[in-house]
């Protein structure tokens, strides 16, 4: 995992804006967010250090995708 | 995982809880489009005088600045202002103060050219260490230096001269009428619609660029601006340079783990310091004695890249600050390209790590960790004069988006590359706006925009294909080792070429995307197929060994050959064709 | 045997409300899945979940539950209530500040800014609930604190005033709830549950207190409220 956990998010959309990589995604229907992409986390952290309420958990590791003929 | 969390925890409240209010919030939850219908995707126009694409310390001063000189201005970036790119972690900012430097600034510039092997451009060079006091100052005025995080002080100025900032708008393409560059088109990450400029002038601040690698912040550039520049006849250059960052062998993916707290510092001024960094010493070595790299004190090798002597020893653990721009050790990646120094100080390979590795935090090394990107201001447009001018009338660029060579083809001066992004950014931004004054906005043709829409949308628009994360990890898979990408050699460069080509023949055509996230995938997996095709042809077409560029075949610096840099363009059958540009020339405009 | 039960039903019951109130968020805090954050975070964390237990165990320490008084006699009751009013709630005053207060000792977006943000995310229900909350316990605590001149100055009795403190903490749990289960990052399902079974019970003994529908719901004591107002 890269982009872990939210919890206790107000939905302030910060996290959304500040990931260079578009890994967060609103919930619009709870007006959360949510991890949509983790696979393009690059864990550098910026989404946790923007969050107002510190909703965001990180670990440092992450596993690649399984090589295939196609995909 | 936290989703369903908040699903059940509504759930219950709306059967449980009693607050009728809540139901609304229980709406089963549903993952971001799946499928979008392409005939419904809006459109929206802008009109400005400059446009400055990138939200980075170059896209920064270009807006500021060009709007300062008079011109309306718009920004746009596929990040956040500060947010994105490099820029937001980079913390060392290199400042030539003449009052307390002991070099005049010729010297400055003449050290520089002797580390870079002639490589640099001494105007570029020049020029930062010119205006980087003054760029530092206005930069210390917005607050930048007093956080670590640098949003708030980049929407400072901005706000205060309202101009419009766009973000998480993805550009794909730049168009042209005539001659002149007449605008640029993308399209939105957070609603279906596609969104053109049209402009008199346009500042490409949109970074460097890599192959999505492990271990350096860099995963959301992959070159945009270089390849949508090139794609409307702009010239580019050093796609033959490496980066050689290197990484943590333990979770490499973990760019804020592997800096050490530096994400967490507040950036600050260094003054000169000139060194010979980061090139491909440490690849070097794994290359010949495989991993784990043991360093010793002389871990000086056969045939390693030529270093030259006065900077043979130049890294010092104790220069603690001169190693911003570098991974910090505790087993993080090294300085000046070298791995955490596993056995002492070592010197030869790429120099010590940085703070020695403390015990417990040690660790192996790992290579590639900005694999496809080259050393900052090395590659990019090809300036045809110190204006960040580039060879296509009305496009400029700045920054890590220029091929300025302001420090040449290997780490120089520390912290210059912020400085420069800053520098290159406010001359790019006052040519393009003294440019725009000359000139009448040009009225594109609909057809041409209504064809770039087409191409913009096309992989929401096909049924199948190749998914631009296979494509990606195909990619890294065929340049990422370390005996293509850095020790180089003919047979496997040309390998490397033939399957890079079928990848550009048959999968970029056929990339396809699911919503707006994988439409940038895939626009940015076909940048990186074109940037390894130039990578892989510069890197044949170098015969010698320089600064950052080695080849195993060539392990030689080639002066009677190879003093000059190589262009990249477009000719008139659109294939892709490669320049010589002698060292201290300007090309033809 | 009369004289040897009370004690002990004293102490049973001392320590059945520290399990409730304490010792049960406590343990669904341990057994949630959350991650855990450095110790400074964790303790604030923590420590705001029992004050917010504890707000409901005050439903507990009032008039509507007469035989705990009787037990105990009111003057301890009214001590308890008194203390964990001073502690529990002047720590849920300082909850929104206590959020952003981590942010002093590690980089990231400055305590200042993330408590503008906060605060001007108009688009959260919760944060709406959570505002409505704190201004109702702001209100609650300084009604309380002055009682006594409030009562003299609007020439009105004290079990009025009490009614109104009733009422305004069943208005102020309502939204403190709400926003705990919106936007809390440890109200997970057990925690959320155990807070609304609490909290319903409590408001439902005030509410029969205040409105006594069937024969035999408790009178509000009258008899106290000279000593009350004494004081
Ligand atoms: C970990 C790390 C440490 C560093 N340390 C230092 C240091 O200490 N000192 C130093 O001088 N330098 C350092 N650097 C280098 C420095 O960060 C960069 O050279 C500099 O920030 C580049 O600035 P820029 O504005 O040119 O580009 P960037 O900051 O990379 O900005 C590029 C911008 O373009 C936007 N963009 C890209 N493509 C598109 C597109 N298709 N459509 C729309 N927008 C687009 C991006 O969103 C971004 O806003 C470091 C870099 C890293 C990664």
């Amino acid at each position: 995992m890269t982009i872990q956990h939210i919890g206790g998010c107000i939905g302030c959309r910060e996290c959304v804006l500040s990931c260079p990589c578009d890994v967060i995604r609103m919930d619009e229907a709870v007006n959360k967010a949510v991890i949509a992409y983790p696979a393009d986390c690059q864990i550098c952290h910026l989404c946790r250090m923007y969050c107002p309420v510190d909703a965001i958990t990180l670990s440092p590791e992450k596993t690649i995708p399984v090589v295939v003929s196609w995909g | 995982m936290s989703k369903s969390d908040e699903l059940t925890r509504r759930e219950f409240l709306a059967y449980g809880g009693g607050a009728a209010g809540m139901l609304a919030l229980a709406a089963v939850y549903s993952r971001n489009v799946t499928r979008i219908d392409t005939d419904a995707i809006s459109s929206s126009t802008h009109q400005c005088d400059v446009l400055v694409i990138g939200g980075g310390m170059a896209g920064l001063f270009a807006a500021v600045k060009a709007h300062d000189a008079g011109a309306s201005v718009m920004m746009v970036s596929k990040g956040r202002l500060g947010s994105s790119g490099l820029t937001p972690f980079a913390k060392g900012f290199f400042v030539f103060d003449p009052a307390t430097e002991t070099m005049t600034l010729d010297e400055y510039t003449y050290t520089v050219s002797r580390s870079a092997l002639g490589t640099n451009n001494p105007v570029y060079t020049r020029q930062t260490a010119e205006h980087s006091l003054a760029r530092a100052a206005e930069l210390r005025e917005w607050g930048f230096f007093d956080s670590n995080l640098y949003n708030k002080a980049f929407r400072r100025p901005v706000d205060a001269r309202s101009i419009p900032v766009i973000e998480r708008v993805v550009i794909t393409h730049l168009f042209k009428e005539g001659r002149r560059v007449a605008g640029a088109a993308g399209f939105r990450l957070d609603a279906e619609a596609t969104v053109t400029f049209r402009a008199k002038s346009v500042i490409l601040c949109t970074g460097a660029g890599a192959f999505k690698p492990n271990g350096f912040p860099v995963c959301d550039l992959t070159h945009d601006g270089t390849i949508m520049a090139y794609n409307i006849g702009a010239k580019v250059t050093g796609k033959e340079w490496n980066d050689g960052h290197i990484g943590r062998a333990k979770n490499p993916a973990a760019t804020y783990d592997g800096w050490g707290d530096m994400f967490d510092q507040r950036p600050s001024t260094e003054g000169v310091g000139v060194r010979h960094d980061l090139g491909v010493e440490v690849n070097y070595l794994a290359y010949m004695q495989g991993s784990p790299i043991e360093m010793g004190p002389a871990s000086s090798i056969d045939g390693e890249p030529f270093r030259p002597a006065e900077f043979a020893d130049v890294q010092r653990p104790s220069e603690a600050p001169a190693g911003r721009e570098r991974p910090q050790s505790g087993g993080g990646p090294g300085a000046g390209g070298g791995p955490p120094a596993r056995k002492g100080d070592a010197n030869g390979g790429g120099g010590p790590g940085l703070g020695g590795g403390a015990p417990g935090m040690g660790g192996d090394a790992m290579g590639g960790a900005s694999a496809g990107m080259a050393i900052h201001k090395s590659e990019g447009l090809v300036p045809i004069n110190d204006q960040c001018e580039s060879n296509v009338p009305g496009l400029f660029a700045a920054g890590d988006a220029l091929g300025s060579y302001m420090c040449g083809a290997i780490y120089t001066q520390v912290g210059s590359s912020l400085a420069g992004s800053a520098v290159q950014g406010a001359v790019a931004g006052e040519a393009a706006a003294r440019y725009s004054q000359g000139v009448e906005l040009q009225a594109v043709p609909e057809d041409v925009l209504t064809s770039i829409e087409g191409e913009i949308l096309a992989p929401l628009r096909r049924e199948a294909g190749y998914g631009p994360a296979w494509v990606t990890q195909t990619l890294q898979g065929i340049m990422i080792p370390n005996f293509v990408l850095y020790i180089k050699k003919e047979s496997m460069l040309r390998a490397a070429l033939a399957y890079i080509e079928e990848l550009r023949d048959h999968h970029m055509p056929m990339l396809r995307a699911a919503d707006m996230h994988e439409l940038r995938l895939a626009h940015e997996t076909a940048n990186m197929i074109v940037s390894a095709e130039m990578k892989l042809k510069a890197s044949i077409m170098r015969t010698e060994s320089r600064c950052s560029h080695y080849r195993l075949d060539y392990p030689q610096m080639d002066d009677e050959n190879w003093r000059a840099w190589i262009n990249i363009d477009k000719d008139e059958q659109g294939q892709m064709r490669l320049e010589k540009q002698a060292f201290d020339a300007w090309p033809a405009a | 045997m009369g004289v040897t039960v009370k004690p002990d039903l004293k102490k049973l019951i001392a320590i059945a409300a520290l399990v409730v109130f304490v010792a049960l968020p406590i343990l669904f805090y341990a057994l949630g899945d959350f991650p855990r954050r450095s110790v400074l975070k964790e303790a604030i964390s923590l420590l705001t979940l029992v004050a917010l237990s504890l707000m409901l165990g005050q439903f507990f320490l009032a008039r509507s539950n007469m035989g705990v008084i009787e037990l105990y006699n009111l003057r301890r009751i009214r001590t308890v209530h008194a203390v964990i009013a001073n502690f529990a709630v002047s720590w849920l005053l300082l909850h929104p500040f206590l959020v952003v207060v981590p942010r002093f000792f590690e980089a990231g977006i400055e305590p200042w800014d993330a408590m503008t943000m906060m605060l001007t995310t108009y688009s959260s229900t919760g944060i709406a609930l959570g505002l409505a909350a704190w201004v109702l316990l702001l209100v609650l605590t300084v009604t309380a604190i002055f009682r006594i001149r409030l009562i003299k100055a609007l020439h009105t009795k004290y079990p009025r005033w009490r009614h109104f403190h009733g009422m305004l903490s069943i208005a102020l749990t309502t939204f403190a709830l709400l926003h705990a289960i919106s936007l809390g990052r440890h109200t997970d399902t057990p925690m959320a549950t155990m807070l609304i079974v609490v909290s319903v019970v409590g408001v439902a003994m005030l509410l029969r207190m205040y409105f006594p529908q069937r024969a035999g719901a408790p009178e509000p004591p009258s008899a106290p409220n000279v000593r009350e107002q004494a004081r």
